[in-house]
């Protein structure tokens, strides 16, 4: 009995094992960073939807309908090889001289020396880029709806006190519309989490590709990771902690709705 | 209140109107109105709906940009661009600097839902006229007892009656220390009894000597409050006067019929 404790002890302690809980963080903060631009693309883009110009307001609705019904997988493979390959094609015409192309045998970079080799830091910046791009669009929707709800008197009277445009906006309405967007958000938040299990889509060492590889029958016997294939045990333990994941963020959501229903929910009266 | 009959010095017009046009699509609302309000005085505008009389008090600070025609503030002209349809504010500083000089107070009250009592008091305060905060508190604080709803200071709007949102609307547009106060139908969203104590702070206020225009359906009110009364009909004055005047020896016939009808309701 005591020896099958040390051994689970030893095994699920095993430097593969350690990189694996270590690999978390690449989930977390990619959901969070995600998050967080996706509010921010959300913001931008419903504020552009509601503006008095007609190209801004193109601009708006363009983004909101066209990116909503991208794949994000589509969009995770796009965005970050067209952003690298955007950065080096820029560098290139600054730092490439007609000797270093001709001397460059790949077909891309145009030269060595613009070549950037991107790490797990700079993926995972794309890749909560590429989320917060993806689901800014569906954010965008829900905030301008939201924004539309708030009551027009109020955003007149906030004119009629001199308020200037901006702080009408972001003084009365982005004030106001959480606790109408804050149910729409917390949907935009599960599929932002969802979407965290294609992260090894992009060369990052996440989660989803320890569990793949720890899994495997007898992957590294080396270290002792000897068995049989037990894929179904690493993903059941995903499952938990997505499940884990979206229990905190309804805890979250009803306390973020708590505050920002604050004199605007029907909380009793007189 | 009316003028101490020993002002000897001509008040100035703190609202000047000259030729007011307002056209709603092919609905023409306002078809050339003028009036002065001066220092002080106190000016009700009454008519039936749709007479215009909303329209007009909207236009003073903008809220609607008259087709054609002048609105000049403190004897400054508020500058407006283009021609109608597209006629619109010219000068996104000057309006702001001088709205934040008028003191609106809504039908429907338009407290921000979000802020509480205090907080709505002192935003424009803070945030449009950049005042410093120990002293704005201390002002609000003071308004709102004014009021009457002093310990209402820390609650939310929704938490508040009619007559008491209403009141710290009134709250709100004092503690900007306004040139002008602007009330558009104040109780017209009240139950009566609520209307009464919302009347009671307006007529204080009025005795201050405060230059107040007051858009009003409330004929009794008007008569006790106003210095001048101004009955628009179909988008003209139709007849203007002290209330003794327009009251008591009504000249034309459509006021009369709709203050007859006024007194039947």
């Amino acid at each position: 009995m005591s020896e099958d404790i040390a051994f689970w002890l030893s095994y699920l302690t095993n430097g593969k094992h350690l990189t694996w809980y270590a690999s978390f963080q690449f989930t977390i903060f990619a959901a969070v960073a995600g998050g967080i631009l996706a509010v921010v693309f959300g913001l931008i883009g419903a504020t552009l939807k509601n503006s008095r110009y007609l190209p801004l307001r193109l601009i708006g609705t363009f983004y909101s309908s066209i990116v909503r019904g991208v794949p994000d997988v589509l969009f995770f493979l796009f965005f970050p090889l067209a952003f690298e390959q955007a950065v080096e094609w820029i560098w290139a015409s600054q730092v490439c001289t007609p000797e270093m192309i001709a001397a460059q045998s790949a077909a891309w970079p145009p030269c060595k020396a613009a070549n950037w080799i991107l790490t797990t830091p700079e993926y995972l910046i794309l890749a909560s880029v590429s989320l917060g791009l993806v689901y800014g669009a569906f954010a965008t929707n829900v905030i301008h709806g939201a924004m539309r709800s708030v009551p027009h008197g109020q955003l007149e009277a906030a004119r009629a006190y001199g308020m200037s445009t901006g702080q009408v906006l972001w003084r009365v309405q982005i004030r106001q519309m959480w606790v109408y967007a804050l149910p729409g958000l917390s949907n935009v938040w599960m599929l932002i989490i969802k979407a965290t299990s294609l992260l090894s889509l992009l060369q990052i060492a996440d989660i989803v590709l320890w569990a793949d590889r720890l899994g495997a029958p007898n992957f590294l016997p080396a270290v002792g990771l000897v068995h049989d294939d037990w894929r179904w045990r690493y993903y059941l333990v995903l499952f938990v902690f997505y499940i884990l994941v979206t229990l905190i963020s309804e805890k979250g959501f009803n306390a973020l709705m708590r505050r920002a229903g604050r004199g605007m929910l029907n909380e009793g009266h007189h | 209140m009316a003028q101490t009959a020993g002002a000897i010095v001509e008040k100035l017009p703190v609202v000047a109107i000259r030729d007011l046009h307002k056209s709603f699509g092919a609905l023409e609302v306002l078809k050339g109105i003028s009036f002065t309000a001066r220092e002080g005085e106190v000016i009700s505008l009454i008519g039936s709906s749709g007479s215009g009389k909303s329209t007009l008090l909207r236009c003073i600070n903008m809220l609607e940009v008259p087709d054609k025609g002048v609105v000049a503030i403190d004897g400054e002209e508020i500058k407006l661009r283009g021609e109608a349809p597209r006629r619109h504010i010219g000068d996104e500083n000057q309006i702001r600097r001088i709205r934040s000089e008028l003191g609106m107070v809504f039908q429907s009250f338009n407290l921000w839902a979000h802020l509480t009592i205090l907080e709505n008091v002192m935003e424009a305060p803070l945030i449009v006229q950049k005042r410093a905060r120990p002293e704005v508190e201390a002002e609000a604080r003071a308004m709102l007892t004014k009021v009457g709803i002093g310990e209402k200071a820390d609650s939310y709007p929704s938490q508040l009656s009619g007559g008491q949102q209403q009141r710290a609307a009134i709250a709100r547009a004092l503690c900007i220390n306004p040139r002008v106060m602007l009330f558009d139908e104040p109780t017209s969203a009240l139950d009566p009894e609520l209307e009464v104590e919302v009347l009671r702070v307006i007529k204080i206020l009025a005795d201050e000597g405060r230059t107040m225009v007051l858009v009003t359906h409330d004929m009794e009110f008007a008569r006790s409050v106003s210095d001048r009364v101004i009955f628009l009909h179909q988008g003209l004055i139709e007849e203007e006067g002290t209330p003794e005047e327009v009251f008591g020896a009504t000249k034309s016939a459509r006021l009369k019929q709709f203050l007859n009808a006024a007194n039947h309701e």
